[in-house]
């Protein structure tokens, strides 16, 4: 038994080193998110100041709110758009699929400057007034890329034999896809959609280009202000969505059990069991 | 996917029009119109009363939420803000077509919007306060009579350095090679003030721009780097974790520097260069397709007043050109009169101005050298 | 299922990529070859002097710099996420989606904010710093600039491999072990080539922005960390020559491109050999 390749505790002390380094800013955050003065290096005294900077602030919420919803369409289209491209590119024989799964890639490649400049002429050109609609617009279109990758990265492990079992007992192909293929790629469309989730309510270029007035999605209330420093009502409200975001991710693992049934909350929606 | 530049300060202030696509679509005929104003909607006339509620596009945290909402009980409106992170920002914004009520863009920006006839001209007559801002702005070199504009603050560039790690500063901008902070020193990250203090500290104009001067220029920032830990726009961030002991910052930094260090602000230093002054002002005004131009009059007169100025100024940190507002600055640069700007600063200082295509290109190529 | 029928799932994705991507794209192009104007903005024209200064030995040691700590980023995000994802698919039991989606909780504070913390966390009078009772030196390096690059991208290596080992049959491993012996053997006969689609997806998710990303070098750099990334958003923000920054960016991608085909080549014919062998 040696290398650690089958020694947990090895291995999850790796895991633990990990979720430290991922979440050791993350304490930084929230400790200053208590912070009594309006600094993010200096920390002087603890008070609930910014989470009631946060509480009053109007805009701040719809900022929130908009990210939130630009994030969850970003996530939905997206992810049936890319889902089907990775099947279509993978699936068919041919060069058309194959040089298409090359030409998926550029998305990823391009600059988000240049990504939002072009998107904004192109909406300029067309004469249609930015707003969140075409925020969700140049978001879709920069996230199909990383649902392919993602999607692809499964798929291309998959066999076709299972769907052509389904087919021998009477499957029309639209069945074999919906019962057989969807099923066993689950995990990686959910890993997808969790990546495009986060990138998209993360975007500050592209936002900035493509949006309307007012609402404006939140980072670009973040990255607007540096010019004269971050307030910690930031760090606040990043607070308030991990924690209800940690809470929403415990109650789908606790919830089903509570409730007396076997499988995960996440199991019951990913619809399968353990 | 993160962020997006705007990462700092003025980096981009003072660049070049950025986003000004919409515009040449506009001369080519392909039809990005409606946001560019004619000389006529330029000298629409606006009542000084209420005509709906007001959307303002600002710098965030540059002004006082506070002096918003007492204009909101005031004059009954709403007040709704957005953001911008830059000047190019701002321009292409502009471009697309939102409409925004009241606007702060920089002086050289100010230069190019009335140009491109998208702002209104201001009736002085129904601005009550405008008696109150200092004559230097009567008929500045951005705007012609200031018949467009307000101003709003004024600022800068100077050196920041902690008094308790450096020794030996000395009013040039050579301490930018102090030897004591050699490693801890950052120039800000924006090629018009990194060019713009070498130019000064070899005795050329701040905008300078001969290829022997650059040549020269182009060795001071090689010499200069030897120094550097690094570029930056937060100077505030860098001084009080200690990575930067000097810093090339504006004098806005170091009121927010002092303002964040309640235990020992005297230890946060500001110094201006005797070689010269970069100094520049932003400004208030109101876009052509503004919805609301009565609210937005309105605004501006309110945000004019000596008294909310003051509480203002408590808020932003920089100095505004407006008498009576002048002891609410004194009060935070305290010790240090370097941290002022008076109008005497703004005539003896140098501005930067717009240079051409190949100007820009020679700058931005000594920037990349160095860098490189 | 013939070729028809799967090829009928890529016409929504291709449509909505030819007019969202491809044109915006082409309007990119069009302002490679465009002309910086007086007072900033582009006009358009035929000037592919543009690719002719983008090409400048110049901006080599730039562009190699952003590959190269791409690369290390590539293959730090490889080394730590594996394991991670490893972990948590053959171990993690009924929690291994509250764990996954753990990997991104953080991504939900933004990124800016983030990198402010690690400041706080890292700089000469930090956190840190205080613990252990000296500067630790680490900012504006480029041990800082990767780090960030591995802080910001880490999740996109770890979800695509979680995806591709989760699901995968235990007894395919039980039989590995009956086959080869040891866990080791195992794991590089059986599970690792099992999961190769996986990391190549997350390793393109990672290296192909990292060399783009301008953010990392930008606040936790030093002096010599410029990366291509910020010299396109200084042509964008500060020099205002959008031609210029354009026809950059069309190299970057030229080049990144063929780089993806030679990689991808590569990999398929190691396959083949794998195959063979």
């Amino acid at each position: 038994m040696r290398g650690g390749y089958d020694r947990p505790r090895f291995l999850w002390l790796v895991t633990a080193l990990t979720y430290a380094f991922l979440f050791a800013p993350i304490a930084v955050v929230v400790l200053f998110s208590f912070n009594g003065e309006k600094s993010l290096q200096v920390l002087d005294g603890l008070s609930f100041r910014w989470y009631e900077a946060f509480w009053n602030d109007d805009e701040l919420r719809e900022s929130l709110m908009a990210s939130i919803q630009i994030a969850a369409i970003t996530t939905v289209v997206s992810t049936v758009i890319g889902t089907a491209l990775a099947l279509g590119v993978i699936r068919s024989r041919g060069k058309t699929g194959s040089w298409l799964g090359i030409l998926l890639l550029i998305p990823l490649v391009t600059p988000e400057i240049v990504a939002g400049v072009s998107a904004f002429v192109l909406f300029a050109q067309l004469g249609v007034h930015l707003s969140l609609t075409t925020i969700i617009l140049a978001h879709i279109t920069f996230s199909i890329s990383y649902v392919v990758v993602v999607v692809r990265g499964r798929l291309a492990t998959m066999g076709t034999d299972r769907e052509e079992a389904a087919l021998d007992l009477g499957a029309t192909p639209w069945q074999a896809v919906r019962l057989v293929t969807l099923p066993a790629l689950w995990p990686a469309i959910l890993a997808a959609a969790m990546i495009v989730f986060a990138l998209s309510f993360d975007d500050f270029v592209l936002s900035f280009f493509t949006t309307g007035e007012t609402p404006q999605p939140l980072p670009v209330r973040i990255y607007s202000a540096l010019r004269f420093g971050i307030s910690p009502t930031i760090n606040a409200v990043g607070t308030v969505m991990m924690l209800v975001s940690a809470l929403f991710i415990g109650l789908a693992v606790a919830l089903p059990r509570l409730l007396g049934r076997q499988e995960s909350g996440m199991a019951v929606l990913t619809g399968r069991s353990e | 996917m993160h962020v997006g530049n705007g990462i700092g300060r003025r980096e981009f202030l003072r660049g070049g029009a950025g986003m000004v696509l919409g515009g040449s679509l506009l001369s080519a005929g392909c039809g990005v119109g409606q946001e560019t104003g004619s000389e006529e909607a330029v000298k629409k006339v606006v009542p000084a009363k209420v005509d709906g509620d007001l959307l303002v596009f600002n710098w965030t945290e540059y002004m006082d939420p506070k002096l918003i909402e007492s204009f909101e009980d005031r004059y009954k409106v709403k007040v709704r803000t957005a953001n911008f992170d830059s000047m190019p920002s701002m321009m292409a914004k502009l471009r697309s077509g939102n409409a925004y009520d009241v606007i702060f863009p920089t002086a050289d920006y100010v230069n190019r919007l009335v140009q491109a006839n998208m702002l209104l001209e201001l009736d002085k007559e129904k601005l009550r306060n405008a008696e109150t801002i200092y004559p230097f702005f009567d008929n500045p070199w951005y705007d012609a009579e200031s018949a467009h504009t307000v101003p709003y603050a004024m600022y800068t560039t100077g050196i920041a350095w902690r008094d308790d790690k450096v020794d030996g500063i000395s009013g040039s901008w050579n301490d930018l090679m102090n030897e004591s902070a050699k490693g801890k020193v950052f120039m800000l990250d924006d090629f018009q003030e990194g060019i713009g203090q070498a130019n000064l500290l070899n005795g050329f104009d701040l905008n300078a721009t001969g290829e022997e001067e650059l040549e020269q220029t182009q060795a001071t920032l090689e010499q200069q780097k030897e120094y550097l830990r690094g570029y930056s726009t937060n100077a505030a961030p860098q001084l009080l974790s200690g990575a930067a002991w000097i810093h090339h910052a504006w004098n806005g930094d170091i009121i927010n520097t002092r303002n964040q260090a309640k235990k020992n602000p005297e230890i946060y230093k500001f110094e201006t260069c005797k070689e010269g002054i970069p100094v520049g002002s932003d400004c208030m005004a109101i876009p052509v397709n503004a919805k609301s131009p009565g609210t937005a009059t309105l605004f501006i007169d309110w945000i004019l007043d000596p008294v909310n100025a003051s509480q203002n100024i408590q808020y932003h940190g920089y100095p505004m050109p407006i008498e009576g507002s002048e002891d609410s600055f004194a009060e935070l640069a305290a010790d240090d009169p370097a941290i002022e700007v008076s109008t005497d600063d703004l005539e003896s200082g140098s501005q930067f101005k717009e240079l051409t295509v190949q100007e820009r290109k020679a700058w931005d190529r000594v920037w990349t050298e160095v860098k490189a | 299922m013939n070729d028809a029928f799967w090829r009928r799932f890529l016409v929504p994705g291709a449509l909505w990529l030819a007019f969202f991507f491809a044109v915006p794209f082409g309007i990119a192009i069009a302002i490679s070859f465009g002309q910086a104007a007086e007072f900033g903005g582009v006009i358009y024209g035929w000037h592919p002097e543009n690719y002719g200064d983008a090409l400048d030995p110049l901006f080599a040691p730039i562009l190699l710099r952003s590959v190269g700590y791409a690369a290390a980023t590539a293959l730090l995000c490889l080394a730590i996420g594996y394991p991670v994802a490893y972990t948590i698919a053959r171990f993690g039991g009924r929690w291994k989606n509250a764990l996954i989606a753990f990997v991104l909780l953080p991504f939900l504070i933004n990124y800016l904010v983030r990198t402010y913390a690690w400041v706080a966390l890292l700089s000469d009078e930090g956190l840190l710093a205080n613990l252990v009772g000296q500067p630790l030196g680490v900012l504006n390096t480029p041990v800082a600039v990767i780090g960030g690059l591995v802080y910001g991208y880490l999740g996109f290596m770890i979800l695509p491999i979680y995806a591709a080992l989760e699901r995968m049959d235990p007894a395919l491993i039980e039989a590995g072990k009956d086959l080869y012996g040891t866990p080791r053997q195992t794991f590089w006969h059986v599970t690792w080539p099992q999961t190769l689609p996986g990391v190549l997806a997350g390793a393109l998710l990672v290296f192909l922005p990292a060399v783009g990303d301008f953010v990392s070098a930008q606040l936790l750099g030093g002096p010599d960390t410029y990366m291509i990334g910020n010299l396109i958003q200084q042509q964008f923000y500060g020099a205002d020559n959008w031609p210029f920054g354009a026809a950059l960016t069309v190299v970057l991608m030229a080049f990144l491109m063929l780089f993806v085909i030679f990689f991808l080549r590569g990999g398929r014919a190691a396959e083949r050999r794998e195959a063979l062998a």
